[in-house]
């Protein structure tokens, strides 16, 4: 439901039009974009008919970034120009990500700050800059299958992704230019592809386990409402380990000889294909002496890579016990596999065993998720008829601030469902203190050493009072997309200073500023008319919708005088409109969009009426009794 | 800005009796039907003074059904509406033999990893305390229905307690189960 876009019954205020979106799952292993035409959900194809990209990106050459199989193709020869599983350094530091950058031989940039970047012969590079590249090759593969411009994107992430990793995702899109609607959770983006076709309700385990990391989470579905009951994971468990297992074992049997990054680059995918032929055969024959002159092949039978992997399928098994007791439930009636590494028979025959269930797998392990993010997209953007679907999703990690001692105050505890705002009392613990520092961490840990920093801020000019006499409240805001605001306020005196927080490894406003300037700087012209045209289409739609609204409600719900302050600001705004000033149009459709505000909430009000009016009171004394 | 009101109850928001007993699937049911009106989802295209509103009213039902869902967070909830704050709950006074019992099913808890055969030991004892708290929310309900307000708030306070140990007793039962 469009709250200021009600038409009469049988009279749309405008044409149904089909508009153009899609579903990307960037991967750490491979990305695919998806999309909804014609009723089918499918995922689109390059040129040559290929539907996965690998995430790999080259910057080897001046002439600008390589992404997908040629990027891949240069793996061996340039190592440290070629960047693989760049989403495993999305939002991290440093300190987290040493050791997978070692075992991928990458130059890391001398910051200790901040998020990891990669130096490359073009210069330095962040994960956010190769992921934004991936996603432009995606875009475009859609743009030319779609014929014309994206109107709305659904980005997957892993469930298990941080806050910082989620806004990392998010900005390497905005640097893409990509129009993200939302960030969804990969297996709720599972559970939709599924659940969708089969209309089933009940509760559904999805079992992720992607290139990179490894996600659980239960869903219960009720009449077309996706309720996340929780989720779980490992950030740093994926199908790469598995392949790492057998990188591993080799270098034991070869008695650890000294190995190059292009060689070591080599020995990877030669593990990983070998990984995936012994879901098939029994055993394979590793040709090692395609990485080393001279030496013999190595022959892995399923038995022994069965063994080298079981540690870490137990260790996600561990996560589906902690997921199903968040969950509380009793029973689950249907269990969905997602992720290339789900088709090894190991993984299977546990899951299978864990859950008393045997998983579905009609459903491509690999597209599931582009495929759920599409039919995503194609709701959000307005394609579908209204309650078609809807997903609650939770929080996977708890949100909480520094007290004294370095221990956590947990505010939002984890699978909580979002969005969610929640605010919490501190004071002050000396007297005369004007300043109240604010650290915000993210994790189940008790220690703030062992969890995650996510942003400090400082609350600056409280007016000293005695120890224990300030009053600030610190609320945490967690938007649908899992990205987290938080603002601090001193009440005692009425005096406001709030502050609104980007992650510590996320990047600034201007820096993804100066990146997109720099992206743009050979279409200035395209950019301003660009903007010109999404400006009047804001304002306009913002006008259509106020319009319907006030032909419906207006009369019911506001006085004279407020109706006619909104038709008068209604008036100005039509007529810039018609004009070029992109600023004064802004300003305009702002001030009209706050001036509208208190009447769109009013409406609000009355949809929860009209929405609980069809349940009478003594029918629920009738249930209660029961 | 202007925010909308958030003034009303819980139970209002639900259209329900303000009482302990809630059913919870009626509540469940209520819940998704006020979801598929609010959530941001169904304002992506909108404008954004629109969508953070319904971020706004979203979150509010959220906070709403997480309060009254689970009876330990209804119960507070419940003296919440009477005046009562968290930290008035925590002060009450509770009684020394209800504390001694606590005391000694910690230590049956804790001495779980040296027995021989845990699972049957942890099973009685996550079934004890599960009783245990069903008959605190019973004597919630009592001293809550006759307006008892220091009697409601030490029960809530047990409840507390018991639910802690139930978490611990179930981390114990995953540690076991891990090794």
């Amino acid at each position: 439901m469009a709250l200021l876009q009600i038409a009469e019954p049988g009279q749309s205020p405008v044409p149904h039009q089909v508009k153009r979106a899609v579903g990307i799952d960037l991967g750490t292993t491979n990305s695919l974009v998806a999309t909804v035409r014609g009723g089918r959900t499918d995922v689109v194809a390059d040129q040559h008919g290929q539907t996965m990209l690998p995430s790999v990106v080259n910057y080897s050459s001046a002439d600008g970034a390589l992404v997908g199989v040629a990027a891949q193709a240069l793996s061996s020869e340039h190592p440290a120009d070629t960047l693989v599983s760049v989403k495993r350094f999305m939002g991290r530091g440093r300190a987290d990500t040493q050791q997978d950058a070692e075992r991928s031989h990458y130059q890391l940039a001398d910051n200790d700050e901040g998020m990891v970047s990669f130096v490359t012969s073009q210069g330095t590079v962040s994960p956010v800059q190769a992921s934004a590249e991936i996603l432009r090759v995606l875009e475009n593969r859609a743009r030319q299958f779609l014929g014309g411009e994206i109107e709305g994107a659904v980005i997957t992430v892993p469930a298990y992704f941080d806050d910082a990793q989620r806004q990392a995702t998010k900005d390497a899109a905005t640097l893409a230019g990509l129009p993200v609607m939302r960030l969804l959770n990969e297996p709720t983006a599972a559970a939709v592809a599924y659940g969708l076709d089969s209309r089933e309700e009940g509760v559904i385990a999805v079992y992720d386990l992607g290139g990179g990391t490894f996600d659980i989470s239960i869903l219960r579905l009720h009449r077309g409402v996706f309720e996340v009951l929780a989720t779980g994971g490992d950030t740093a468990l994926g199908g790469d380990d598995l392949d790492a297992a057998i990188v591993a074992w080799a270098m034991e049997q070869l008695s650890s000889p000294e190995l190059e990054g292009g060689q070591y680059r080599t020995l990877h995918a030669m593990a990983r294909q070998a990984k995936e032929a012994l879901s098939a055969v029994d055993s394979v024959e590793l040709p090692i002496a395609e990485v080393i002159e001279g030496a013999g092949s190595l022959t892995l039978c399923r038995t022994d890579f069965e063994a080298l992997i079981q540690p870490l399928v137990k260790r996600t098994l561990r996560s589906c016990r902690r997921c199903l007791r968040d969950a509380q439930v009793d029973a689950i009636d249907n269990v969905v596999m997602v992720g290339g590494s789900t088709r090894v028979p190991l993984v299977r025959a546990a899951v299978a065993d864990f859950f008393q269930r045997q998983p579905l797998t009609d459903i491509d392990p690999d597209r599931v998720v582009a495929m759920g993010a599409a039919i995503q997209a194609d709701i959000l953007v307005g394609n579908r008829p209204e309650g078609d679907l809807l997903l609650l999703d939770v929080i996977p990690l708890s949100l909480g601030l520094e007290t004294m001692g370095g221990l956590v105050e947990k505010i939002v505890p984890r699978n909580t469902t979002i969005p969610v705002t929640r605010a919490q009392e501190f004071t002050t613990f000396k007297d005369g203190q004007t300043a109240l520092a604010v650290h915000i961490v993210q994790g189940e840990r008790e220690l703030v050493a062992d969890s995650r920093s996510l942003a400090r801020f400082e609350l600056r000019g409280i007016p000293p009072m005695v120890a224990g006499a300030a009053r600030i409240m610190v609320t945490f805001q967690v938007d649908a997309d899992g990205l987290l605001n938080v603002s601090a306020r001193e009440e005692s005196t009425g005096l406001e200073s709030s502050v609104t927080v980007k992650p510590s490894f996320g990047l600034s406003d201007e820096q993804i500023t100066t990146m997109l300037q720099a992206s743009f700087s050979h279409a200035a012209q395209d950019k301003s008319a660009r903007q010109l045209a999404e400006q009047r289409l804001d304002a306009q739609q913002l006008l259509e919708g106020l319009e319907a609204a006030l032909a419906a409600d207006g009369s019911e719900l506001l006085s004279q005088p407020e109706c006619e302050a909104l038709h008068g600001l209604m008036k100005e705004l039509q007529e810039q409109v018609a004009g070029e000033n992109i600023d004064a149009m802004r300003k305009l459709t702002e001030q009209l969009g706050r001036a509208s505000e208190a009447f769109a909430a009013r409406r609000m009000d009355k949809s929860i009426k009209q929405a609980l009016s069809g349940v009478s009171l003594d029918a629920l004394d009738q249930e209660v009794s029961e | 800005m202007s925010s909308p009101d958030f003034t009303q109850s819980y139970f209002q928001l639900f259209n329900l009796p303000v009482q302990f007993a809630v059913d919870v699937a009626a509540l469940g049911e209520r819940y998704r039907q006020l979801q598929r009106e609010l959530h941001p989802d169904r304002f992506a295209s909108a404008a954004d003074h629109e969508q953070r509103i319904a971020v706004q009213y979203s979150a509010f039902a959220n906070e709403a059904y997480a309060a009254l869902r689970a009876p330990l967070p209804r119960a507070l909830y419940l003296l919440k509406l009477l005046g009562m704050s968290q930290e008035d709950v925590s002060r009450q006074k509770i009684d020394g033999g209800f504390l001694i019992e606590q005391m000694e099913l910690r230590e049956k808890l804790e001495s779980m990893h040296d027995l021989v055969d845990p699972d049957t030991v942890l099973d009685h004892l996550v079934e004890e305390i599960s009783g245990d708290i069903k008959m605190h929310q019973a004597e919630f309900e009592n001293a809550y229905n006759q307006q008892d307000l220091p009697a409601a708030a030490s029960a809530c306070v047990k409840m507390q307690f018991l639910e802690k140990l139930m978490q611990e007793a179930e981390q114990i039962e995953s540690d076991l189960m891990d090794n």
